[in-house]
């Protein structure tokens, strides 16, 4: 295609968008530079890529013959290799910035499982993957849009730190992963850049509760609230109403979605469904499935893309060494994925990216400054998208029910059997009637012929009859 | 009768001389001889007619060649004028306003939640894929009629292909009435009873539509005709061929299996012309063979708890009409005309009931004893009984048409006697068709009614929000309607799950092939539902399930998508009022 038929086409699709959603271009607000105009992020717990698609076709999943050593002087030889985690109520591995740090080895990538052993604790579940069978809606959402599968999170360790990445680029205030008692300062971050530009922002929070913040801990310890959503750690969101009002609770993310005003850039933390723990997978896939179909049926679909990633690694195995970058070494590899109307179909983006590569997208597309030299050197997002084609129609993200649905189906009817044996019977029967009425026919024909020269004769025999006298009187 | 001892030696068949009688003669003469005559250990020499071979021994001609070869012309030419103008034009004139009354408009509104039903089956059989889930094809009924427009649709696969196979045996129906009609009475009262049948409001609507009935009756009226050759003659042949044909309307429609019992009746109530028990057994015996592929395509097919589970359902649910519904809703659809006509001819001629009323009485009272006691009532179930009902009406016609060459009235001359009855005979016709003619012409018309009866046609609306949610919805999406039958027609159009609230989570109180939402509430909290669906003509059957539809939507912010209109002439002029609407929820 040339230039000028893909600026055309992507006019059109630009166009497609604003014509499509009235309402939704009205609460996004100022031009983008492409089709998208919202972008919602969200962020759960700590997962490896290999833990959720090691076995993923086309992805860069696990080695072969991958392998981690237990590491004990028993047992030195032995060595756990990946295996799934179908319905098994996993123990959370509860993974330190130490005991990951030791998982990497100093970039070998060998002590997943003796870092756990060296500890004294059983390391053999950090081992253990997902795959389709307990992540339906992420691996639907993998063959049908883009999987990143070297997406790395931005710190090695600590939820705070990635979270302060998320939204601004750069780690909280003291460089660790504590929030400070007056809050993470003055710290810029992508919502502050929004604000200032006057696009739309919300952050949604699953379960909020706008009374825990960094002012309010609970039971002499941070409210997990806090960590999740780190614009609850500064005092400027928390003072301003008109910061302050833009987080709210994820219910008004359907609310927004049935009025058409959902905004331009939206944060999602989750609580319960934050897919940390075994036990809270389902409820994430849920969650993520629901988020997403809600987008899909509503009215801003058509100029939408829904990202989410995991903050880090939380133990598990991951086989990729985390990268170096300008701005610092990265953490280790973390699921990501994105579901958009121009999102490349079935794709596997190879391009390495974190989450701050979420941010250069915002910045690019609202044309904002960067917040720092981390965003402004992000992979490049765009490339998961193909903004020339117009924005495909939405194909819901299955969940567990259509796996259960799928098992329950049994074996389809064989109708063909059906088809010729009623087949078969029709003409049969048509044949048979057909036929009777036929025989009947012939039969009839016959007995008239027989009847018709009985008539002939029988008139001969009276002419004869009539002719004879008549002979005799003329006779002699 | 010279004349016939003229066509005779002209070289026509016994059964062309008779074409030439006076239509009224022959029929009372074919009725007078044959029917109650002793029946005979060997079978005599078989007639189409049931006449007794041409008269033998008759006195030939007396004049020269030249007079006979004038006299056979003269008669050849009466003959085919006659047939021409007697029986094939009004014949073709019939079939063609059958066909007419058919067709027009025929896929002028959407199909309806039971023509959803049976077009999706057709078009899994013919293999168009994504609809065998929403719509098995072994789902409650045999799949004979499922199967004929399933060839049809893999020719063009619209609307009115599918309409257009039931309304092509319609019309057939129309033309095996005419042979039945002349076979038991003459042909003035076949053509009476075609032209009766071909505008009958009732039996235009049913052919009209993608349902089992219209087929299950083009089938079941052949079989009747079947009988009455049986009857006359050659029953070991015909009554097979009787039992295919009813095997044919049982594999469309299993409801079928009630003509049995009439057939019985008839039998078992006195004389059935030259049939025996014997041949009743030949006949039960084809017919068993035949709707026995109804059970074995069930096992081949490996869905036999399909089949097990409706007819288990059908015994045990509760009435869905009330007991005296076909004697209050079916009259002015059948006709009133037509009903007067029928009893009025068994009145008048009641000293001639012998076994072809018997036969057409049984066929008629005993499937609509039936179904009025059976708890389950469908508008379109005593479809099959209508093309009898027709013949009972045209025999009164035909008889009036007969009387003119009677004695009676004696005070009469011959001449007033031949023109009054003749009159009589007409303004019964056209009066019988004219008052069929006039609500038929109403009831093709696409509706503009916001309430519906299933199986009175399309469901207007039904196909434009289908539509719009095929265009519209993404895949993967369900929608949960108020019922079933809205639900249907949605899934069918919009290729879409679509679930009904109304459907009871009991067993024993809801059709098996439906599935229930047990908690609705929760369902669309979690997202197992991303719309909701209100319709005008569930609201007006079923207002309590139209309210709880209505507080989901309110509760889970719905936000109106669709909205499908019919235009409705009110005092204030008209105005389009909303009869689905579409609305997208949020948990």
């Amino acid at each position: 295609m040339s230039r000028w038929g893909r600026l055309a086409a992507v006019a059109a699709a630009c166009a497609a968008g604003w014509l499509g959603t009235p309402a939704a271009a009205h609460a996004a607000g100022p031009a983008t530079t492409t089709p998208i105009r919202h972008f919602i992020y969200l962020m759960q717990g700590g997962r490896t890529f290999d833990d959720y698609f090691g076995t993923y076709p086309g992805a860069d999943g696990f080695p072969a013959g991958a392998c981690q050593s237990l590491g004990t002087s028993a047992q030195r030889a032995a060595c756990v290799k990946p295996y799934p985690l179908h319905g098994q109520a996993a123990p959370t591995l509860a993974a330190g910035s130490r005991l990951i740090a030791n998982q990497l080895d100093g970039g070998k990538m060998d002590a997943f499982v003796s870092a756990y052993e060296r500890q004294g604790r059983d390391g053999t579940s950090a081992m253990g993957y997902y795959d389709r069978t307990d992540l339906p809606t992420s691996w639907a959402a993998a063959d049908q849009y883009v999987l990143f599968d070297r997406f790395f999170s931005d710190a090695a360790f600590g939820t705070v730190a990635n979270r302060s990445y998320w939204i601004s680029g750069a780690p909280a205030a003291d460089g660790g992963n504590r929030i400070p008692a007056a809050g993470l300062g003055n710290q810029p971050t992508i919502f502050d850049r929004l604000q200032a530009a006057g696009v739309s922002w919300k952050f949604y929070v699953q379960g909020y509760n706008p009374a825990h913040t960094f002012r309010a801990p609970a039971a002499g310890r941070l409210d997990d609230q806090a960590t999740r959503v780190p614009v609850l750690d500064y005092a400027r969101f928390l003072d301003d109403p008109r910061l302050r009002g833009r987080i709210v609770d994820l219910s008004q993310y359907y609310r927004d979605l049935a009025a058409g005003t959902l905004p331009a850039v939206a944060y999602v933390a989750t609580s319960g469904a934050d897919e940390r723990s075994a036990r809270s997978i389902p409820a994430g896939q849920r969650l993520i499935q629901t988020m997403i179909n809600q987008l899909m049926v509503s009215s801003s679909w058509s100029s939408s893309a829904f990202f989410w990633s995991y903050e880090q690694s939380g133990g598990w195995y991951d086989q990729v060494v985390p990268p170096r970058t300008p701005t610092g070494t990265l953490g280790l590899r973390v699921p990501a994925l994105l579901v958009s109307p121009y999102a490349r179909r079935g794709m596997v983006d190879h391009a390495q990216t974190d989450p701050t590569s979420a941010l250069r997208f915002i910045e690019t597309n609202w044309r904002l400054p960067s917040l720092t030299a981390r965003d402004a050197g992000a992979g490049d997002l765009t490339k998961a998208f193909d903004f020339t084609a117009a924005p495909r129609k939405a194909r819901l993200l299955p969940g567990y029910a259509a796996l259960s649905a799928s098992t329950a189906a049994g074996a389809p009817a064989r109708t063909h059997v059906a088809s010729r044996l009623y087949g078969v019977t029709l003409a049969l029967c048509l044949a048979l009637v057909l036929g009777v009425a036929l025989s009947t026919w012939w039969r009839t024909r016959r007995a008239d012929k027989s009847s018709h020269e009985q008539s002939a004769d029988a008139a001969d025999d009276a002419d004869d009859a009539e002719s004879r006298p008549t002979e005799r009187a003329v006779g002699p | 009768m010279i004349w016939k001892r003229a066509a005779y030696a002209a070289g026509l068949a016994p059964r062309q001389v008779r074409a030439l009688d006076p239509p009224g003669e022959s029929a009372l003469l074919d009725r007078r001889e044959l029917p109650e005559a002793p029946v005979l250990t060997q079978e005599p020499p078989e007639h189409p007619d049931g006449l007794p071979p041409g008269p033998s021994g008759a006195p030939g001609p007396s004049g020269g060649e030249r007079r006979a070869d004038r006299i056979r012309r003269r008669v050849r030419d009466s003959a085919v004028a006659y047939r021409l103008g007697f029986r094939v034009l009004p014949l073709g004139a019939i079939l063609a306003l059958a066909a007419f009354v058919r067709y027009r408009q025929l896929a002028a509104v959407g199909l309806n939640s039971d023509e959803a039903v049976y077009t999706g089956s057709a078009e899994a059989l013919a293999g168009h894929h994504g609809l065998e889930s929403m719509f098995p094809v072994f789902r409650a009924h045999p799949v004979l009629v499922q199967l004929l427009i399933g060839q049809a649709l893999r020719v063009s696969d619209t609307d009115w292909t599918a309409r257009a196979v039931p309304a092509a045996l319609g019309v057939v129906t129309v033309g095996l009435t005419y042979l039945l009609g002349r076979r038991l009475y003459g042909a003035p009262a076949g053509l009476a009873a075609a032209a009766l049948l071909a505008v009958m409001p009732y039996h235009v609507m049913v052919s009209r539509e993608v349902l089992l009935d219209g087929p299950m009756t083009c089938f079941a009226t052949l079989a009747l005709y079947c009988v009455v050759r049986a009857a006359e003659s050659a029953p070991r042949r015909w009554i097979a061929a009787a039992g295919a044909a009813l095997g044919l309307a049982a594999l469309s429609k299993e409801t079928a299996v009630v003509l049995l019992a009439g057939l019985y009746a008839f039998g078992a109530l006195g004389s059935a012309g030259r049939l025996r028990f014997r041949h009743h057994a030949i006949g039960l015996g084809v017919f068993t063979a035949v709707f026995a592929v109804y059970p074995v395509a069930l096992r081949l097919s490996a869905v036999t708890r399909t089949g097990q589970n409706f007819v288990l359902w059908q015994m045990l649910r509760r009435a869905n009409h009330p007991l005296w519904f076909y004697l209050t809703d079916l009259p002015s659809v059948i006709g009133p005309a037509v009903l007067l006509l029928a009893a009025a001819g068994l009145v008048w001629r009641r000293r001639d009931f012998g076994w072809r009323e018997r036969l057409l009485l049984a066929w008629i009272l005993v499937p609509l004893a039936f179904f009025t006691i059976w708890p389950v009532k469908g508008f379109q179930y005593l479809l099959p009984v209508v093309p009898a009902l027709a013949v009972l009406a045209g025999r009164t016609i035909g008889e009036l048409w007969a009387a003119r060459d009677g004695a009676w009235p004696s005070v009469l001359s011959a001449g007033r006697r031949r023109m009054g009855f003749a009159a009589a005979a007409g303004v019964c016709a056209a009066a019988g068709v004219a008052t069929l003619a006039v609500p038929t012409w109403q009831r093709i018309t696409p509706s503009s009614s916001t309430a519906f009866l299933a199986g009175t046609g399309g469901l207007p609306g039904g196909r434009a929000a289908g539509q719009w949610i095929a265009a519209n919805v993404p895949d993967g999406a369900r929608l949960l309607g108020a019922g079933p039958s809205i639900a249907n027609v949605l899934e069918f159009y919009g290729r879409h799950p679509v679930g009904a609230l109304s459907v009871s989570t009991d067993p024993r109180n809801r059709n098996p092939v439906y599935t229930p939402v047990a908690n609705p509430d929760r369902a669309v909290r979690t997202g197992e539902y991303q719309y909701l669906v209100w319709d005008s003509y569930t609201a007006a059957r079923s207002p309590y399930y139209a309210a709880e539809l209505r507080k989901l939507i309110g509760r889970y912010h719905g936000v109106a998508v669709f909205t499908a209109t019919v235009p409705v002439q009110t005092p204030a002029g008209a105005s389009a009022v909303p009869v689905i609407i579409v609305y997208e929820v949020h948990p």
